[in-house]
């Protein structure tokens, strides 16, 4: 069984994010909050509320090595939260945006974040020492929609973007004075801020959940046509491959090795996609159990009984603030999942990641002891 | 008879677990603020094509999907006049009270004679396969007249 722990948190989880050591885990509980969570003798305890947006908290990043916290949400807000002893203190970031924020993301020196949002623009925000606040530039006029997801180049300078215009763009991030230019690289840097490097117009539908893989070599991203991208090297002819799938379209993916891709949606389970030794990429398998499909409509129900199916949900039991962690069931997820996350220890071998969903658990997942799939790791 | 009827809620079913992919989105439009985008219909990019699924001519189903809101109107078969009203006023019964429902629009769209309106917030609390159910039951509970007077 590939996952290993779930934990019902509340009713619905908008995004998570874990602390550099994974102890802790930072999510929105579909409301205006961040609730922190620890666990602590192998029971997960709130230990802190972050209380500053307005409305729903769409996007959260913990940095890895600086420790900090970067929340955005649909107020238009987004708050940099330092641990300051025992409290988070959170900084203002001055995003300039007129419509809501939908994701963000820590470039890998962390010296830099991007936030994607419905006005149509990407800011890429750096610390200014002089002032003591986060300032942004914006990318503005290249997207035709709202930009819902972004992603780093390990280079720290190009950021990947989908949007809901169905195309996916790269761009420099280059900003004079945070990054130091490279005099070596060749005729690949731009280094001009929001220059773009590359359009990609594969999708006919929505784009979501770009990633970059660990070398920077192969970028990932999901149409909402049921369909799947990778592209190789991204520049003036890139190699894009489409891998067609008939189940619900895919929400996000994370690349777990250079040859192994996650993808997870509307259907609940974590899908695995894999290069083969010519690169050439297939769906291979999902991770969970397959949930059975209802069968069809019983005949002669009468209108108070479906009436009754309707509200016959269970609403799980929230806001407490000790969770116990449950046992693992049958099918893991019970509604879409839309937040997937890297759960790696440095220098150790097995693969984790953990998948957050509308149906408020988060459940870690574990490819170490999943045979078929050691060869691609 | 039955079995045309199996086939047009199997298709209606199997469309509405395609278009029944739904996430929260803000509005584009108006700062702050979440709409259905299928009923505002303002940013073309964030609608899908409409999915017309006809048994005959006097039965129809109209399936309207936008990213976060998803819309199904329903035209059910009147035989006669005496059931034409019938059904008028039964469905309107329902459309006034379309709160209880939480799915059920107030007025019909243009053309039907009853539409649903079901946004991200109603996926996140009702599990989906049990909303599919609930709307393939209503159209079921229609064909069995079963407000019918024979």
């Amino acid at each position: 069984m590939a996952a290993v722990a779930v934990h019902q948190f509340a009713q619905c989880i908008t995004c998570h994010a874990w602390s550099p050591d994974h102890s802790m885990v930072a999510f929105c509980p579909n409301n205006n909050e961040v609730h922190i969570y620890k666990l602590v003798n192998d029971k997960w305890e709130k230990v802190h509320v972050l209380q500053k947006h307005d409305q729903i908290v769409s996007g959260i990043d913990w940095s890895g090595k600086s420790n900090r916290i970067v929340s955005v949400s649909h107020d238009r807000n987004s708050y940099v939260w330092n641990r300051e002893g025992p409290e988070w203190v959170p900084t203002l970031v001055i995003l300039r945006l007129n419509r809501a924020a939908l994701c963000v993301r820590w470039s890998p020196k962390e010296n830099k974040f991007a936030v994607g949002s419905g006005a149509k623009t990407v800011c890429v925000c750096y610390y200014e020492q002089e002032n003591n606040w986060w300032v942004s530039k914006v990318i503005r006029k290249k997207h035709d929609s709202s930009v819902t997801s972004v992603a780093w180049h390990p280079n720290n300078i190009l950021l990947a973007t989908t949007s809901t215009d169905g195309k996916c763009r790269v761009f420099s991030t280059f900003i004079k004075g945070v990054d130091t230019r490279e005099s070596k690289t060749g005729s690949s840097s731009d280094p001009k801020f929001g220059e773009q490097i590359v359009q990609l117009d594969l999708s006919s539908s929505w784009a979501f959940g770009v990633k970059w893989s660990p070398s920077g070599n192969t970028l990932a991203y999901v149409g909402h046509n049921s369909m799947i991208y990778f592209v190789d090297d991204i520049g003036p002819s890139p190699l894009a491959q489409n891998v067609a799938f008939c189940n619900l379209p895919l929400r996000d993916v994370l690349f777990v090795s250079e040859k192994m891709v996650i993808g997870v949606g509307f259907d609940c389970n974590p899908m695995v996609f894999a290069a083969d030794k010519s690169g050439l990429w297939s769906f291979i398998r999902f991770l969970g159990e397959k949930k059975e499909s209802l069968s069809g409509p019983k005949s002669g129900s009468q209108f108070s009984e479906a009436f009754g199916k309707l509200y016959a949900q269970a609403k799980h039991g929230l806001s407490n603030d000790t969770v116990e962690p449950s046992k693992i069931q049958g099918a893991v997820h019970d509604n879409c999942i839309n937040c997937i996350a890297l759960l790696n220890k440095k220098g150790s071998q097995t693969k984790r990641f953990s998948t957050s969903g509308m149906d408020g658990k988060v459940v870690i997942w574990d490819l170490g002891n999943q045979q078929d799939l050691k060869e691609y790791l | 008879m039955a079995s045309t009827l199996r086939l047009y809620l199997t298709c209606i079913r199997n469309t509405l677990e395609a278009a029944m992919c739904l996430q929260n989105f803000p509005c584009q439009e108006v700062e702050r603020h979440n709409k259905p985008e299928v009923e505002l219909k303002t940013s073309p990019e964030l609608l899908l094509n409409p999915v017309l699924i006809c048994r005959n001519e006097a039965e129809k189903c109209l399936i309207e999907t936008s990213i976060n809101s998803l819309r199904i109107s329903l035209k059910v078969k009147q035989a006669d006049e005496l059931e034409n009203i019938l059904a008028k006023k039964f469905l309107r019964f329902l459309s006034m009270r379309a709160e209880a429902f939480q799915v059920l629009r107030r007025k019909p769209v243009q053309g039907y004679d009853i539409s649903f309106l079901i946004t991200n917030y109603h996926c996140e609390e009702l599990q989906k396969q049990k909303l599919i159910d609930f709307i393939v039951q209503f159209m079921e509970m229609h064909s069995l007249k079963y407000f019918r007077r024979t």
